[in-house]
Parts: structure tokens; sequence; C-alpha cells
């Protein structure tokens, strides 16, 4: 069976800066996976040249068997491969409902519209209640819960998540972290995220990512303890 | 009494008619955050391209109207696709692009300039006659255009609200990524907008073609005025667009009453800058 999504050797620059040194994953069929390391070693990055937002300097990427890498977003987002950005605030002038319509934009995701929402506000309950609130002014929770949300009106086969709980207090996080088990129940997901307890608890097997290459690939059964995830990030004498 | 109402009046048409102007302004603006300097030339354009339709060939000025709209929206994606395309993403995106815009609008009015010559050329109005309110006279066309820059205005809105391809318009001009990431064609989109905005500028011109002389220099005086409405209005939503438009149109009716016709655009002027060291964002911009 093929894997859903391949990336081989696919490396990227900002300019003169190499931030994506020949990274090599896969997410298998109804797998999740989780991605963590320390900022700026190009975990967002990777998101990004995935959804087609930035084309790799080398490597290919497949979805289903299909070569996307040269494929533009709409075309990524059409088969399926949806990605909800960073610290997103999507439209800051649209409304909460308003931008859950639009997001519902390709035709698969249009055939599906009434059940993603209901899905949505399912899981943000507190969506449905700001409706006509605009975007810019949300607090940050309800932002990243839009976005996500916005996502999965896009009738997401994979889902990609970057850092969904960055900047959130622990109350919300640990809000969010329900809804996020959730999604990861009914769609498979590929998540950024700092916290190695909370991906553990989302994902099958973690890769660490580390000056833009897989520096290590964590499976369920070898999970490492806290001293050791103090070490990958801090360096062997940390804790 | 009578003069009151003349005033309020062409205070009306002058409003109407600024909305018109920068409506297609503040569309390109707000999408593609380029400031089209080319947006008074369209106008031209498509008068022109009306006349010629409806006097020399004599089809009417209706099928006139829709060539010269056509045609203006069909220059404006061409001019997004030569001269913005290449651009974007650029740092200095939007000085580039002022220099672009604006060789386009030289480029045009040269050309019509050689097309159509310099002899003046008028075209027929929408509907003959004057029409009479309270005592204040004023051409039936002109009544027309009150009556039609609204719903033309609220046909702009309704797109931009309630279908998916004006949401998605809306969604770019705020968040380009985000918008792509939800499967939306953005490069498409651009182009859409201008060629809307476009499209806009040369319904203006046909409009105004029935008032004023068409001549290579038609749009030079609306360009300036929609850019002041757009500023103005805080180059923001089209409401803010719209009410600016006719801030602008009854004060420059008044002013023209008061001060006369010499000190109106020193005193436009004078308000705008007052207002923007008040109200940096714009008269109905949000700080």
């Amino acid at each position: 069976m093929t894997n859903v999504l391949n990336i081989e050797g696919i490396e990227a620059a900002y300019g003169n800066v190499t931030v994506l040194r020949g990274i090599n994953l896969h997410v298998g069929q109804g797998e999740s996976i989780g991605l963590f390391g320390p900022n700026g070693h190009g975990k967002t990055t990777l998101l990004r040249v995935i959804s087609g937002l930035m084309k790799p300097t080398a490597g290919k990427v497949t979805f289903d068997g299909v070569d996307i890498t040269a494929a533009r977003p709409p075309v990524i987002v059409s088969k399926g491969l949806v990605q909800s950005q960073q610290g997103n605030t999507l439209f800051g002038d649209m409304g909460v409902a308003e931008t859950l319509q639009m997001a519902a934009f390709t035709k698969p995701a249009r055939a599906q519209a009434k059940q993603s929402l209901a899905q949505v506000y399912g899981l943000f309950p507190r969506l449905a209640e700001r409706g006509p609130q605009k975007a810019k002014t949300l607090s940050g929770g309800e932002r990243q819960m839009l976005s996500i949300g916005a996502a999965l009106m896009c009738a997401p086969r994979l889902l990609l998540l970057d850092e969904p709980t960055l900047g959130l207090s622990p109350k919300l996080k640990e809000e969010l972290a329900v809804a996020l088990k959730e999604i990861s129940a009914s769609v498979p997901v590929v998540v950024v995220e700092q916290d190695v307890e909370l991906l553990l608890s989302l994902a099958d097997r973690l890769y660490l990512i580390e000056h833009g290459e897989v520096e290590r690939e964590i499976g369920q059964d070898d999970a490492p303890d806290h001293q050791e995830i103090m070490e990958m990030y801090f360096g062997e004498h940390a804790g | 009494m009578e003069l009151l109402m003349t005033t309020l009046v062409s205070g009306a048409v002058l409003g109407a008619l600024y909305a018109l102007m920068a409506s297609g302004l503040s569309l390109v603006w707000t999408t593609l955050g380029v400031f089209n300097f080319a947006h008074g030339a369209l106008m031209m354009i498509g008068a022109f391209v009306a006349w010629t339709v409806s006097e020399p060939l004599g089809l009417g000025l209706w099928v006139g109207m829709i060539a010269g709209v056509g045609a203006a929206a069909l220059l404006g994606v061409i001019i997004e696709f030569l001269l913005v395309r290449p651009f974007y993403g650029r740092p200095n995106m939007l000085l580039i692009t002022v220099m672009t815009t604006l060789a386009a609008m030289i480029i045009m009015e040269k050309a019509a300039q050689i097309i159509w010559g310099a002899r003046l050329k008028q075209l027929p109005r929408l509907i003959d006659g004057d029409v009479s309110f309270f005592g204040a006279v004023f051409s039936a066309h002109e009544a027309l255009i009150v009556l039609i820059a609204p719903m033309i205005l609220i046909a702009l809105w309704a797109f931009a609200t309630k279908t998916a391809t004006g949401r998605s318009l809306r969604a770019v001009g705020q968040n380009q990524d985000a918008a792509a990431l939800l499967g939306i064609n953005v490069p498409l989109t651009f182009a859409l907008a201008f060629g809307l905005g476009a499209g806009l500028a040369g319904l203006t011109g046909v409009l105004l073609g029935g008032i004023r002389f068409v001549t290579p220099s038609l749009g030079v005086e609306p360009l300036v005025k929609a850019m002041i409405v757009v500023i103005f209005g805080g180059l923001g939503s089209l409401g803010a667009t719209v009410g600016a438009a006719f801030v602008i149109g009854m004060a420059e009716a008044f002013l023209v009453l008061f001060v006369g016709l010499y000190w109106t655009p020193f005193m436009l002027f004078f308000g705008l800058i007052i207002v923007l060291v008040f109200r940096p964002n714009g008269l109905f911009g949000r700080a």
C-alpha cells in the first residue's frame, strides 16, 4: 500500500539561507504524525513546501502517489491536503460564520459544507456563538479555533496543523487538545508542536527536525521520557 | 430655497459620479494593494470606445456602453498581466506599480490621441430632456446617474459579500497565503479584481462622456478626485469610499456656491489635509 504523503530529499531556501537540507519522511495510510524540534529549524517551511506556498530547490512531494511538488496551493487543497497556518488571523475584517462559509471553496469542500460546518460547531461551540464577529476581534484561542475550523471546511483527507496551541493559556491549550484528539480520530493529521507529550497523544510517530533535517524518528513504543525530551531540545546536559 | 435645492442636487450628482470613479480604484487597492494610476485613462478609453461604436458605427449608445465597459475591462486585465503581475512579492511593489500604471496611463492617453485625434467628441445622453426637482432644474442624464450609481454600488456590495467569488476577492485582499490555502486561485483573483475595477472605470467614462467632452485627458481630473475620495475614505471598505464620495460631492457643491469655482479645489485639498491630520486613517477609517 502506498503512503498517503511521501517526502523525499526536500531542500528549500530563503534567498541564500538554506532552511531544509534533504528532509525524508512519510505518512502511512490512516496514520497521524507529529513534527517537533527547536524553533527556526524548518518545520513551518516544510509545511509551506508541502502546501505549495513555497517551491523547494530539490526533492519530491507525493500525495496519494501523485507528484505535487510543482503544484499550486489551490490544486493541492482540492486534493484534500489542507493546512492550518501558525498563529493565523485568517481574514481580519471577515466575520466568523462568513469565513467558515467561504472556506468551503473547492468543489469537494462545497459538496460537504453542511456536514463540515456541523462538525466545526460541534468541536468549537464558541465559534457558533461568535457568528457575526470579525476575526480580528477574536481572542488568540478563538482565532486558532477559527483557523482549524476553516481548514476542516476544506474537506481535508490529511490535515496539516502548524503549532495549533502556540501562545495559548494552559486551560485553553487543554481545551484545544481535546478537540485535536477528536479531529485526529476522524481525519489523519500532521501536527507541528513543541509539546511532545501532546504530540504523543495525537500521533502514531514523531519526527524530530533539527537544522533542516530529520534528526530522529520516534515510535509510540520508544517514546522518550521528560529528561530525554529536554536533552533533545537543549543538548546533553540539560534538565 | 431654489438655490439650496440646486446646490444639493448638484452635490448628489457629483457624489454619485465620485462614488463610481472611486469604487473601481478602491476595489483594486483593497484586493491587490496597488494604486492604479491608469484608472482615469481607462475611463477615457471606455468613453472613446463607446463613442466609436455608437456614433461612427451607429450602433446606439447602449451597445456603445457595453463595448466601452468591455474594452476598459479587457485593457485592465492586460495591464494587470503585463505591468503589475511581474512585480508581486517585491518589497517595493507599491512604488514600482505606481510607475508602471502611470506608464500605462501615458501610453493610453497618447494612443487615444493617435487613434481618435484631438477634436472634441461628445457622447449622447442616456436620456434627453430636463428634470425639475423642487425648483431645481437639471438634466435627465444627471438624474439617471444619481439613480444608477447607487444601484451599481449595491450590486458591487452584494457581489462582494454574497457570492463565493466576491468573498474570495475580499479574502485575497486580506491574507493571500491563507486564501491560497483554502483553494482560492490568487493570481486569477487579482486579474478579476483589476478587470472589474477597469470595467467600473469604463462605465464611469461612458456616463461622464454625456456631461463633458471626450478628450484624451478626460480621465485626469476624475483620477485625482477618485484618489482624494479613496484616501479620504480611509483606503478601506466600499462603504467608506462611497460615504467619502458623497461627503466630497456635497462639500464641493457648497464650496462652489460660497467660495467660487476658483478656490474650490484649494479648499478641498485643505479639508483633506485637515482630516488626515486629525484622522490619519481617513474619515471613515479605523485607527
